[in-house]
């Protein structure tokens, strides 16, 4: 909250205003440092809140959501014969295939649109956590503003749903990973819009309780006084009676936000034990799995933007340089079951409709192209020989960007439904329905209520949404 | 990135020259500086009476916060009650360059884009080394600005041009010489050419050959303009924001350039440069700029001859920052009391009330709890500021950047996020908890390990220390910033122990503890007691009087690939170490411990005197003893630490 906002938050009813507050209302008010300048028309809403499942690492989409033509493993076998190492197999749509593990998804397609034709942005020599700064941000840097990162579009632009709930959950997350924590960090912001947009990180989602709660080693009363002894010692500072309205309210607005999450009854949907065991257990395929149930945890109980990760880490997860057919299995082993429980629990608490979920990567995966076939780029795999020996060379090892896949379930897309084609031949290229960053994030924000050229001011100049509001819903995918 | 149509009214820019003029303030009698004569006028204009100056102890933590970014002392507070000349104290604050430095340093890492430790697997470059020797030498700002802009001599900051890159191919308007044509005229000279790097401006007058006519400057080669990503077929040639300047040759070499690039920015002529900065300081030490926004120098000052006298003065003193801080530190204007809001039109009524800055908050809270961050060096480290190391969630919650952008202006209100990472974040939390203990001195003081690998990558490192007493051994393998650390092989190599008894193999000792053999690059294999990195091993030595450990620690050389890059560090400690502090600190912490808590009331009064500067009150003295069941105590205090932290009267510059 700006100081000029704080003064008008000071002329409304003192007492009507500390009883709508908690934590968002900051977000709530649709204040900040920076305002909005175009983009005023607000398209209808379809969805209230977004689950993003972030396949971090780059997520083979011939092994997954795209099968091509499937050829087992076997020593001698020429690498580029190689298109899927899974069979497809059926799925609740039709014309619908899917990858071999992906059983449990494969029962909900029925609700998903599947848009097989993401094009990654051209940005040269690859690097993960640059193409996941441009897919977060829809720009990529180095960039001379720091962009918000969409979840923080979103938090400042609607706000919280539940006013006790922080808008912007980020999960699973470590922000230490290494080398690239730092390009990680920079994306994971709200850039200019300021930090009360920002994530709110729950690394371990098994844990994420403790975010809600005071310190491990401070018992409850302890923590309850310390706040109402910390309200008299600020009571009787010269502040109070020397100060303006901004010194004596401003901080102490935000502390009491604070302590009414952590004290609130809403803090309760960050804690995973009480949810019955056999719940647990469906979803429990480890981090990615728990984070699944807390994001339905966190919808149900009013967040705005919810994203849950794999987890980037360099060389880890959906990073598969080498070995890439075993560590596929392990990562839909790891995603199968809690993204279909997810579905059907949304689904079957009326969520679903307007819960728009999106699964995505930052570009996909081949056998043999790094980058597009037209422009490829600097090779980063030097594991793939022609003849395979050894199933360690058997997988997708290298960064494709010329066609990954998305897909797009509930928050008023269509169902059973399937956008864009690849070919079925290398190098398995976009044949129709291109989609770029701008108009996926510009479909999500339709989808959300928020005009794909909405702006924000920066340095007297207009930030747009979507690059340069030129982001253009694709039409085709709502229902 | 492109700016596309802007729907905002052009600032009206204001008339003035690019040379400096040199007004005279009317009032010159004794006692008033130039800079109060220029508000009173001000005043007069706006029918505003003077306020009162803001008591001494106000004053003295201002000034120790705008000096040196920490809180007096209650013993620094004394000392300046004693002799309340608060001239003698701003210039003895500023003759201490190293706490000085250490303040500034973070304004300037703002501007500058710096920061410790940041890589993003493009080409980008420290100027800390150079930067530091600047502020403690207060290097002269037109030498300082020339050094950044034709880092020409060994040593100079060559990080400032190169920019901030990140591995791929990147956009025309992004290139290093667009990086350093947009930085250099935001922050050097408040001209936003950010707009028309892309496409002439839509609000402003300037153009996209503006943007290209800077950067040539700064380019290998000629520029071809692009035109929201469309090559014109057109090359720029160097060419300076300011006509007036004149076109001087420029040379053809890229060094030629650069040093025609020094000579612009820095030219007498050239009002702007002084401009600039006299306001950026205005607005750090009084809340809000003499010309808003300070990026943009066109728009027009409150005080159109209080900016330029300021600049004159600066420019006509040695372009020295010290003596410009001195200037405005001393005048009644920056001594008056804050105020809350700044109207609109803006009126001066006195600075703004002004939050501490991530790093303040973090240097005040470990000066008074003395629990300061640890940089790790060579296989020692130091207690130091927090600048120095990486920022973590609590200073990034409240503020400090990720500095891929220039940062002229930190957001300081106060934000839900910030105040939950304050209440029940581990950062804040850990230190008050071990504060608390240590300012009762029942802190166990953290053992001294009696063996540190430093960072080892591809070296092997002997290990050969004395055991004499241990009955048992820590063995700790950290990591240090590895690419994947789960894919690290290290041990500790042919390990063995030695005593009267003869000698005993580690393996021997710790059975159950996976081995394999190790090869350290360039070195002999061993077989080595292995571990994952972060993790640590507890040797019971059985009673035996082993007298020393020797072997060695080495990484297996398959992992010497870029994809895993190994960095990892060995521990040995004779008894539980402390997590917190596992190298050796050597060397005194930034600022000594100030005084121990000793009995309820004192502890209180000293709290109070050192984070508020001036005693509590009555009222507040019981409400403070609440915190405590009668007695002091670790929890207690740890509560009021934290109460005192997060009221208003410490995070606030009043």
């Amino acid at each position: 909250m700006t100081r000029e906002e704080h003064r008008i938050v000071q002329a409304l009813d003192r007492r009507s205003f500390m009883r709508q507050s908690a934590a968002g209302i900051l977000g709530a008010l649709a204040t900040g440092a920076s305002r909005p300048m175009c983009g005023q028309s607000k398209p209808a809403a379809t969805a209230d809140t977004l689950i993003l499942l972030w396949m971090a690492g780059g997520m083979a989409q011939t092994e997954t959501f795209d099968p091509k033509a499937y050829t087992p493993f076997q020593a001698g076998l020429q690498s580029r014969r190689v298109l899927s190492s899974f069979e497809p197999i059926d799925t609740a749509v039709d014309n619908i295939k899917i990858s071999k593990g992906l059983e449990r998804v494969a029962t909900i397609m029925d609700r998903a649109t599947l848009v097989r034709t993401y094009q990654a942005g051209d940005l040269g020599f690859i690097l993960h956590s640059r193409h996941q700064y441009h897919w977060h941000t829809g720009y990529a840097p180095p960039l001379s503003v720091a962009a918000p990162h969409i979840g923080a579009v979103i938090a400042r632009t609607l706000g919280p749903k539940h006013p006790d709930v922080p808008a912007f959950v980020d999960i699973g997350q470590n922000m230490e990973i290494g080398a690239e924590s730092d390009s990680i960090k920079a994306f994971h912001t709200a850039g200019f819009l300021g930090t009360e947009y920002g994530p709110f990180m729950v690394a371990d989602p098994a844990e994420a309780v403790a975010a809600v709660r005071p310190p491990a080693h401070i018992p409850a009363e302890r923590f309850r006084q310390r706040y109402e002894r910390y309200r008299k010692l600020a009571e009787a500072s010269p502040v109070m009676r020397e100060g303006g309205s901004y010194q004596r309210d401003s901080l102490l607005k935000s502390v009491d936000n604070a302590h009414r999450l952590l004290l609130s009854p809403a803090g309760k949907a960050f804690d995973l034990s009480l949810e019955s065991k056999e719940i647990y257990d469906r979803y429990n395929t480890g981090r990615f799995g728990l984070g699944c149930l807390l994001a339905r945890r966190l919808t149900e109980a009013g967040a705005r933007f919810i994203e849950v990760t794999t987890e980037y880490i360099p060389f880890r997860h959906w990073d598969t340089h080498e070995n890439g057919h075993l560590r596929a299995e392990r990562m839909k082993a790891d995603i199968d079951a809690p993204i279909s429980q997810l579905v059907r629990d949304l689904e079957e608490r009326g969520l679903l409709n307007r819960t728009l979920i999106v699964l995505a990567s930052e570009f996909g995966r081949d056998m043999m192209t790094e980058g597009k076939p037209d422009r490829p780029v600097k090779d980063q795999v030097n594991t793939q020989p022609e003849v395979m020996t050894d199933i360690k060379h058997y997988g997708m090892h290298r960064h494709f960007t010329e066609a990954g896949s998305v897909l797009l379930i509930g928050g008023g897309m269509k169902r059973g439904f399937l956008y864009g084609e690849t070919a079925n031949e290398r190098p398995c290229s976009v044949t129709s329905k291109p989609v770029r960053i701008e108009d996926l994030h510009a479909t999500i924000y339709r989808a959300m209520g928020i005009a794909p050229d909405l702006a924000y001011e920066v340095e007297k100049r207009p930030f747009h949404v979507t690059r340069d509001g030129k982001g253009k819903p694709i039409a085709e995918l709502f229902a | 990135m492109r700016w596309f149509l802007a729907l905002i009214a052009v600032t009206c820019a204001s008339a003035q020259s690019l040379s400096l003029r040199r007004p005279a303030p009317q009032d010159t009698r004794p006692g008033v500086t130039a800079i109060d004569a220029f508000v009173e006028q001000h005043w007069r204009e706006h029918s505003i009476k003077a306020p009162e100056p803001i008591s001494g102890e106000l004053f003295a933590r201002r000034a120790y916060l705008d000096i040196w970014g920490i809180v007096p002392t209650p013993q620094q507070l004394n000392n300046f009650k004693s002799s309340p000349d608060r001239a003698a104290l701003i210039d003895r604050l500023l003759a201490d360059s190293r706490n000085y430095t250490e303040h500034w340093i973070s304004f300037w890492n703002d501007l500058l884009r710096n920061d410790e430790g940041v890589v993003y697997h493009g080409e980008r470059k420290s100027i800390t080394t150079w930067l530091r020797k600047a502020l403690e030498e207060n290097l002269p700002y037109d030498r300082f600005i020339s050094a950044l802009i034709n880092p020409a001599a060994q040593g100079d900051p060559e990080g400032f041009l190169i920019g901030v890159n990140w591995r791929g191919e990147v956009n025309a308007s992004e290139l290093p010489p667009m990086q350093a044509a947009q930085n250099s005229a935001q922050v050097f000279l408040g001209v936003n050419l950010k707009c028309n790097s892309c496409h002439d401006s839509f609000i402003s007058k300037w153009k996209l050959k503006d943007a290209y006519g800077l950067a040539s400057f700064f380019s290998d080669g000629p520029l071809e303009l692009v035109r929201c990503d469309v090559k014109m077929g057109e090359t720029a040639a160097p060419k300076f924001l300011f006509p007036e300047l004149g076109s001087p040759a420029v040379g053809t070499s890229l060094a030629d350039r650069r040093a025609a690039a020094a000579r612009l920015f820095t030219s007498p002529e050239n009002g702007r440069l002084p401009r600039t900065l006299v306001n950026r300081v205005w607005k750090r030490l009084v809340g809000r700029g003499l010309v808003e926004p300070v990026d943009d120098m066109s728009a027009k000052a409150w005080s159109d001859d209080l900016l330029d006298w300021l600049a004159a003065d600066f420019a006509d003193h040695g372009y020295d920052v010290k003596h410009l801080l001195r200037t405005i530190m001393t005048s009644r204007a920056y001594q008056s009391p804050a105020v809350d809001h700044a109207s609109k039109p803006y009126v001066f009524t006195g600075p703004l009330v002004r939050r501490l800055t991530a790093e303040q908050f973090a240097d005040s809270v470990a000066s008074i709890t003395g629990e300061w961050r640890v940089k790790q060096t060579g296989t020692a480290g130091a207690f130091v500021r927090e600048w120095q190391v990486k920022s973590n969630p609590m200073t990034r919650a409240l503020g400090r950047p990720i500095r891929d952008q220039v940062t002229t202006d930190r957001l300081d209100q106060p934000t839900t996020l910030q105040a939950l990472e304050l209440t029940n974040g581990v950062t804040l939390a850990t230190a008050l908890l071990r504060s608390s203990q240590r300012m009762l001195g029942e802190l166990k003081a953290p053992p001294a390990n009696l063996f540190d690998s430093g960072v080892v990558n591809a070296q092997r490192v002997p290990v050969d220390i004395d055991i004499t007493g241990a009955s048992k051994l820590w063995l700790l393998i950290e990591d240090s910033d590895s690419y994947d650390r789960t894919r690290v092989v290290a041990g500790w190599l042919d390990a063995e122990l030695t005593g009267p008894a003869g000698t005993v193999k580690l393996a021997d000792l710790v059975p159950k503890s996976p081995r394999r053999m190790i090869q350290p690059r360039k070195a002999s294999p061993g077989e080595a007691i292995t571990g994952p990195l972060s993790s640590r091993m507890i040797v019971d030595l059985g009673g035996k009087p082993f007298t020393r450990f020797r072997g060695a620690v080495a990484i297996d050389e398959s992992c010497l690939i870029s994809e895993i890059n190994p960095r990892a560090r060995f521990f040995v400690f004779r008894e539980e170490p402390d997590p917190q502090l596992l190298v050796r600190v050597v060397g005194d912490p930034p600022a000594p411990v100030a005084w121990k808590a000793s009995s309820l009331d004192q502890t209180v009064d000293m709290l109070y005197r050192h984070a508020l500067a001036r005693p509590p009150a009555p009222a507040e003295t019981k409400v403070a003893r609440s915190f405590f069941n009668g007695k002091l105590s670790a929890d207690g205090l740890e509560d009021l630490l934290w109460a005192v932290f997060l009221s208003p009267e410490f995070q606030y510059i009043r």
